[in-house]
């Protein structure tokens, strides 16, 4: 009955001996997650600095060995903030390189695209800036797989009309936001909330992002005499339209959504960003201790003060690589049990102090916002 | 009364870089018959040869403008040799296909070179106001217009009374008779892609203390400027200087009295109607080409 010659047997019994060292030289090899974002077009500015967080993410996890011995590998795409080339990107991450989970992006409607994609692989997305109800409406309701472990714009739109009125005595408030999703949720939010809260609307403008000319419609604002403008859209745009209304001669208190505020912003605006102001879920002097020391050594890395989304980068990195370690394996399901119930303790830098990852069923986390201002050219917190 | 005509400055500001922009690739079509895609990059390097020259190399302001010549001029020569040159003889879509992937390797070699962060060039200038009567602008404002009313006479005149300009509408008029009576047609394709380039570039850098430049603003620009081709007429370069501030106009009054919203929408919808109704433009004329 013996088929096994001996030559045959002493191979199967060398390969026993030998397969699982290979298994383990193989497990050295690291282990590959997914990030996306858009690094050009008009949302470039933002995504150049969320990218900043996943990276200083990744490299502070790299220092402390990795997850079980491996070493991490951020595997970038750049979706350019267009849907197509975002539902693309996730498949490559996907098919290509095998992530486990995918950390990404910024604009809600690619977010929204891109989830629907990453869902029927099984596979997690945790935002990398991406702040729209949107996004997180598109989840079923206890089976999130896009996960945003911050404040949405209804939260964000609400903290900013409440500050418009009441802490910047807005009266008479103008709205100029762009056609993106994000932009258009922020300004119905706060048109839905000053009336409310005792002020008055005077115009309400949609643009298109990456516009470049506003000095018609500024000029025309300018005829309305507004206390507070409130500018809800990106940040390049966001520079653009506060340079230009100090030309045109709109004086007004500006008031941008939450992630505009960052040191390129006060060098594109340049000293007509003085005052402005912004809902903010991060600044460097926040009285989150996390939050402080998180920012202490990013800046010595990057020799400049962190930004809410550097830090919203950053946490959502550590988030999905502190998950894939309680899960013990990059095992892509799992890590979405884990993110959507396990991480309830740990610890976010954004937010007020004791923030942490604790996701509602429809995957957010909420928390309420500061409000930064620009004094001579330097980001406080009010 | 007083914010009409401030709406009508703004718009003519804005209207004189499409005018700028339009008039090179009009005369690209109307030479070589080239619809070329890449146009809108000859603008974004422009803008950045100039930044360049400033930020970097801190050299006064007329020679960045002579830089950006220079580099531009040597863009639209290298244009040339890829869009036109090898494929003069094949279907129109030959060069129309590869001005698009020019388009693309232009723009995602600035994206990998100089990265996508927009940058803006401080000036002096933008703290200098200006005002005329009831208008209201800062100088770098105005030096728009003013500089594209000085680049187009001075085109005009070098078209009108110059050796060049003359076999440059000789080809304009027919490329065989042309070379018939010793109009040397490569050198005339040269020095039309040099020009078209350096206007554009010139553009850009003019607008690069305005508006922010990053590496994709080539898209918007060249989809208006193509809009002003078409409204002036294709090949008709006074038609394209009128149909840019005409556009320029038409925008700032939709943003000033309809919705900010529609004003990209508005030159679009123009050119559908226009199409329609005058299908040479509003400015052309009715000509067989043989």
């Amino acid at each position: 009955m013996s088929t096994f010659s001996r030559r045959q047997m002493l191979s199967v019994i060398g390969a026993s001996v030998a397969a699982p060292a290979v298994v383990r030289a193989q497990d050295t090899s690291p282990i590959k997650i997914g990030g996306m974002l858009p690094l050009s077009g008009p949302a470039a500015i933002e995504g150049a600095q969320v990218r900043k967080g996943y990276e200083f993410a990744v490299a502070e996890a790299n220092a402390r060995g990795g997850v079980f011995g491996r070493k991490i590998e951020l595997v970038l795409e750049d979706d350019e903030g267009n849907a197509t080339k975002g539902v693309n990107a996730v498949r490559k991450l996907i098919e290509r390189d095998k992530v486990p989970f995918i950390i990404g992006t910024y604009p809600t409607a690619v977010c929204v695209a891109a989830t629907k994609v990453a869902r029927e692989y099984k596979v997690a997305m945790i935002s990398g800036g991406s702040t729209a109800v949107a996004g997180t409406d598109a989840n079923t309701v206890g089976d999130p797989w896009f996960f945003r472990p911050w404040t949405d714009s209804n939260g964000q739109g609400a903290d900013t009309a409440k500050a418009i009125v009441h802490q910047f005595h807005g009266k008479k408030v103008a709205i100029i936001h762009d056609l993106t999703n994000y932009g258009v949720t922020l300004a119905d939010q706060a048109a839905a909330i000053v009336p409310k809260e005792g002020s008055t609307i005077v115009a309400r403008e949609g643009f298109n992002a990456g516009e470049k000319d506003f000095s018609t419609l500024l000029t025309r604002l300018r005829t309305l005499r507004p206390d507070v403008v409130y500018v809800a859209g990106w940040a390049g745009d966001g520079a653009t339209i506060v340079r230009q209304a100090a030309e045109v001669g709109l004086r007004a208190q500006f008031i941008g959504s939450g992630s505009m505020l960052s040191d390129d912003f006060i060098k594109l605006a340049g000293p007509a960003s003085e005052g402005f102001a912004v809902a903010t879920l991060y600044e460097a002097t926040t009285p989150n201790k996390v939050g402080r020391a998180f920012g202490e050594r990013f800046k010595a890395v990057y020799k400049h003060e962190a930004g809410t989304l550097n830090s919203l980068g950053f946490d959502s990195t550590s988030i999905g690589i502190e998950a894939m370690r309680r899960v013990g394996r990059p095992d892509s399901a799992a890590i979405q049990q884990m993110i959507k119930g396990g991480m309830k303790d740990f610890p976010l830098v954004q937010g007020p102090d004791g923030t942490t990852a604790a996701f509602d069923d429809k995957g957010g986390v909420t928390f309420p916002m500061f409000i930064a201002i620009v004094k001579n050219g330097k980001r406080t917190l009010s | 009364m007083d914010l009409f005509l401030q709406y009508l400055a703004n718009g003519i500001v804005v209207g004189s870089s499409y005018a700028l922009v339009a008039v090179g690739l009009t005369l690209v079509f109307g030479i070589l018959g080239v619809v070329n895609f890449a146009h809108g990059e000859f603008y974004m390097l422009g803008a950045y040869a100039g930044l360049t020259a400033i930020t970097v190399f801190h050299v006064p302001l007329p020679v960045a403008v002579a830089a950006v010549i220079v580099v531009s001029a040597l863009l639209g020569w290298g244009a040339e040799v890829i869009l036109h040159g090898p494929l003069k003889n094949r279907d129109a879509t030959s060069s129309i296909i590869s001005s698009f992937g020019l388009a693309v390797v232009l723009q995602n070699a600035a994206l990998i070179w100089i990265g996508p962060e927009p940058q803006l060039l401080q000036t002096s200038l933008s703290a200098i106001p200006v005002e005329i009567g009831p208008v209201f602008m800062p100088l770098q404002r105005l030096m728009l217009p003013i500089a594209t009313a000085v680049l187009l006479v001075a085109l005009h005149l070098v078209l009108r009374y110059t050796w060049t300009g003359r076999s440059l509408r000789a080809m304009a008029q027919h490329g065989t008779v042309a070379r018939l009576c010793g109009v040397r047609i490569k050198r005339v394709a040269i020095v039309t892609f040099m020009v078209a380039a350096a206007l554009a570039g010139v553009a850009g850098f003019l607008m690069s203390s305005v508006y922010m430049v990053h590496p994709l603003i080539g898209n918007m620009i060249v989809l208006k400027a193509f809009t002003v081709v078409i409204l002036g007429g294709m090949g008709q370069i006074g038609g394209a200087a009128a149909a840019g501030i005409l556009l320029g106009i038409t925008e700032s009054m939709t943003s000033a009295y309809l919705d900010n919203g529609l004003r990209d929408i508005v030159g679009f919808v123009i050119v559908i109607v226009v199409l329609l109704v005058r299908p040479n433009g509003l400015f052309g004329r009715k000509a067989d080409r043989s």
